[in-house]
Formats: structure tokens, sequence, C-alpha cells
């Protein structure tokens, strides 16, 4: 196939512009963020909660090196019948997140949706009616045919080599490439970022629902239900004077 | 002055050996370079070392009229606030304080600062304490809010209360190593060693690599002193013995709960044959230790072994 030579015009006139438009446009997006995001209180029982699901774990996973009565004891303190936390918890009423009525989720909600999702499609779509139909820009190495739904959006052309990039697709690896320079212009964790957003997005309600803590305090009560003490240091100091351990030596806590 | 919850709970010996570094490399009257100097205090903040008056120098000589310093520049400030409390250098606190207010005029951080500035180092402790209940108030779930509370009563010695508001604290942070080691200090200070034992043992399940838990968990089971709880040390004085060969404290505890153990009346003899053994294992090994180190001290550490052992 001969090659083809680009009108320099395409390179001022599209290929720049769209630089530089998804740059400034994630620059806004970060400032524009910071002045309507609200910074988010904890509450004090769900920091409670999450600490003693860690604090649970950690006796799970250490509790061998600690006597068996005090291991014993933790867990009689966390898993009781009556008055143990992860029991109490797991009883607690489930109060169902409902988004209408906690307003302040709504806004929440409704300001994610204003900086991240209404802007990536007025934005996309403006850029797509705009720019469309241009060969861009050309990848310096060759590419298979699967890319070119990839590289080539707008441009049904099935004679174009792969690696030629069509203005609406050199829009989107613009938008998913500027990470890197964000961070530099703007600081770590800024708000510019399109694909962490896409990331929060993928694994979606999950991530915006606080996980449920009775499921949690279940799951952790019955492992450590099953979860039995062997006491880590039994016999340690025969290693020293090099006598097998399994000689009758009586430790406390057996 | 205001008291700080313990500083580090990581091992002592090391941060104090990198400060020792710290202070080498830094003769007298070298100026130290922009970088260099954001480095230290870095680490500084990191490992919450003290050393206000370093800190104060770094700030006037270096950093001050740095203007590139970003975002870390606030860090830093807050940094030189402390350490000018640490200082009761007035000037320099307004200096920084007046710096962080006009950058955040309704930060609680900044108020927090403010108010151990100027009510907390006056020793208006009652003043304090009110007026970190109301922040309490705002933002209940702002751990800091509540050490500040447990340090004032610390500084002033209240240790009933200090126990009390501590237990309150860990009820709500349950996993907050520094307040239960610091609760740990209270309660051997106050020799209920029982309760220190446990503070210790909840230290030792967040992280069993540290041989100084254990070490820490066995020195107050010795000090119980009953015969299960002498064994109890001697299993954890060997656990710390074998997390850091080279932990001469936990051998000499090794070595005294063996002899005692083995001295114990009423206990089998084969028991006692084994305890006689660990205590002269532990024995060549804190001379064998010695011999690396240094050959002078021999004499005296053989001296002072055959001394113990009788």
């Amino acid at each position: 196939m001969s090659e083809l030579l680009l009108d320099t015009s395409i390179r001022a006139w599209v290929f720049l512009p769209i630089v530089i438009i998804s740059f400034l446009f994630g620059i806004l997006r970060h400032y524009v963020s910071i002045l309507i995001s609200s910074t988010k209180n904890i509450e004090l029982h769900q920091v409670q909660d999450s600490q003693l699901l860690i604090r649970s774990r950690f006796l799970r996973e250490n509790g061998k090196y600690i006597p068996k009565q005090s291991f014993l004891m933790r867990r009689h303190y966390l898993n009781n019948e009556e008055t143990g936390y992860l029991k109490a918890g797991s009883r607690r009423p489930a109060q169902a997140p409902n988004p209408m009525s906690d307003p302040s989720m709504m806004t929440d909600m409704l300001k994610g949706n204003l900086t991240n999702v209404l802007p990536m499609i007025l934005i996309g779509g403006w850029i797509n009616w705009t720019f469309s139909g241009f060969v861009c820009t050309k990848v310096p190495f060759p590419l298979t045919l699967r890319f070119k739904p990839m590289l080539q959006r707008g441009i049904e052309l099935m004679s174009l080599d792969a690696s030629w990039v069509s203005s609406a697709s050199w829009y989107f690896l613009n938008v998913f490439g500027l990470r890197s320079i964000y961070t530099l212009v703007l600081g770590e964790n800024n708000a510019a970022d399109q694909t962490r957003m896409m990331q929060d997005q993928m694994s979606g309600a999950a991530m915006a629902m606080p996980p449920d803590p009775k499921q949690a305090f279940k799951a952790e009560w019955e492992a450590l239900e099953i979860s039995n003490h062997q006491w880590a240091l039994k016999n340690i100091e025969n290693d020293f004077i090099g006598e097998k351990s399994n000689n009758q030596e009586v430790t406390p806590t057996s | 002055m205001p008291t700080e919850i313990s500083q580090s709970e990581t091992d002592p010996s090391s941060s104090s050996s990198s400060l020792r570094q710290q202070r080498q490399h830094q003769p007298a009257g070298r100026r130290i370079g922009f970088d260099e100097a954001r480095e230290i205090l870095q680490k500084w903040r990191e490992e919450n070392a003290r050393c206000p008056e370093k800190v104060r120098d770094l700030w006037i000589h270096c950093l001050s009229k740095c203007k590139s310093l970003g975002d870390e520049r606030w860090l830093i400030v807050e940094q030189v606030a402390m350490a000018g409390m640490d200082l009761h250098d007035t000037s320099l606190i307004k200096e920084c304080l007046s710096i962080l207010e006009s950058k955040f005029p309704k930060s609680s951080r900044v108020r927090r600062l403010k108010v151990m500035a100027n009510v907390e180092m006056r020793e208006r402790y009652e003043e304090a304490l009110k007026t970190y209940d109301a922040m309490i108030k705002k933002d209940e779930a702002n751990s800091i809010l509540y050490k500040r509370k447990i340090a004032i009563l610390i500084a002033q010695k209240r240790t009933p209360e200090i126990i009390k508001e501590l237990s309150e604290y860990l009820k709500k942070f349950m996993n907050d190593t520094e307040a239960w080691l610091e609760l740990c200090d209270v309660y051997i200070q106050d020799q209920a060693y029982s309760k220190a034992a446990f503070c210790m043992e909840e230290l030792i399940i967040t992280n069993p690599h540290n041989h100084l838990y254990h070490q820490r968990f066995a020195e107050i089971q010795y000090t119980i002193g009953t015969t299960e709880s002498l064994e109890l040390a001697r299993s954890y004085f060997a656990q710390a013995v074998k997390l850091n060969p080279s932990n001469l404290r936990a051998l000499y505890g090794l070595q005294l709960t063996a002899y005692t153990l083995s001295n114990q009346p009423r206990t089998v003899s084969q028991k006692k044959k084994e305890n006689a053994k660990i205590s002269a294992w532990a024995t060549t090994q804190i001379t064998k230790l010695y011999q690396e180190s240094n050959e002078k001290s021999l004499p005296v550490v053989e001296s002072m072994m055959a001394n113990l052992q009788l």
C-alpha cells in the first residue's frame, strides 16, 4: 500500500487542538472538582467497626503467639453468644443505605456525575462532531487488523493500514494517556485523571456503598469460631539446647 | 510543654542509631543543602523523632525563605511549630501559625495547633480539655484529638484518669499500637502487671515479628514472678532471642528465668535439668556476644555471671 501523506493543517487544526483541549479540560476538571467537593466526615462507629475487624483478623492470624488463656479470652470477648462484639454486630439491624434518605449521599452522587460523566459525554460528543473523519497520526509500529476499531473510530476504510489513528480515537488515547502529565503538573492524587474515574465506575456500586458491616461481622465471627490455638512458642527453648521437642515438657498452657 | 504520646513504637535502637548518623554527617558550621534539610525533616516526621533545636536550625537556615517546597511546605511548617512548642519559642510559633492560618483558615488541624500553643503550653489544662471536647463533638472520628486529651492527663500525672481515658480510646481505635504501648507503660508504673501483660499481648498480635514486644512481655511475666509466669517469661525471652539472636537483654532474661526456674523447689528433676541447660546455653551466648564486640569487658561479665549463679 502506498504511503499516505497527511496535510500539515491536519496537524495544526486537528492533532494539536485535540491534545490541548483534552489537557486543558483535565486541568479545568481538577479545579472544578476541588471547588465543589465536600470532605466526608467519617463516623465513629464505622471506624470502630473496621478497627474491630482488623483486630479480629490479627487475632486469627497471630493468636498463636500469645498464651492460650489470652487467646481464648479475646475470642470470648469477640465471639460469645450474648455480648460478643461480633455477634452483637451481626445482630445489629442492618441500616440499608438508602440514597434517598441521605441527602448528602445524593449530592455527592450528583457532584460525581457533574464532574465526571457529564463533561466526558459532552466533550467527547463535541470532539466527535467537530473533528470527525480525520486521519490524524500514525503509530510507528505495525498493528493487526483487530486494532482497527480501537484506533480508527469514525473511519470505516477497509484498506487503511491499522496503524493509522483517527481523530476520535486520538482523543480517547489522550484522555487515558495524559495521566502522568497531570501528575507532573497538578501533583499526585489529582482529580483530572479520567482513568481512575473509569476504574471507580467499573468496580461500581460496591465501592459507592459502604460494605454491609453485618455480613463482614458474620464472616469474621465464623472464621474466628473455627480458628484453633496452636501455641507457636511451645518448646521453643528446646531448640536452643538441641533437644527433640516431643519430650514430655508440660507448658503452662497445654 | 505539651506531652506527646510515646514516640515510635518501632525498634527504638534503630531510629536512635539513624539519628546518630544524621548528627555525624552534619558537622558544625557546614551549611546543609536545601534538599538535604528537607529529607532530614521528612525522616523525622515519619519516625516521630523530636529534636526541636535541630528542626528550628534547619528551618531558620535552610527552609524558611524557600518557596519551592510545594505542598510539603505546610507539613514542614507544622513540624516547626511543634518544635517551637517544645522550645517555648513564642516568636517561632507565631510565625508558623500565621503562615498556616492564612493558608487554611478553617482547618481543625490548625485550630488544634493553636490550642496546643496558646492553651496547653501555658498549662491551662482544664481549658484545653474543654476545647478539645468541643472539637471532638464536631469531628468524633479524629483520633488525634483524643490523644491530645490523654497527653494532657499524662502531663498532669493523673494516672487513674489516664487509664480510664486510654481504655475508652482503645475501645474506639483498637489498632492504635502507640496507645496500647502507652497504656502498658502506665499499668507498669501502677504495678498492675497482668493488665500490662494484656496490652503487650495485644501488641504481639499486631506484630509478632518484633522481638522487643516479646522481650517486654517476658519481662512483665518475669516481674509477676509465679512459677507459671516464669515459664511463660522463659518462652517469650526465647522467642525474642530467636527473632534477634543479638538481643542481649532477652538473653540475660532467658538466663535469669531459666536459672530461677531450675532452682525452684517442687519441680521435677528433669525440668530442673532442662532449665539448667537453657541457662547455661544463654550464658555461653552472652559471653560469645561480649567476645565479639569487646574483649576488655569479658572478665567483668564473667565475674558478674559467677555472682548471678550463686
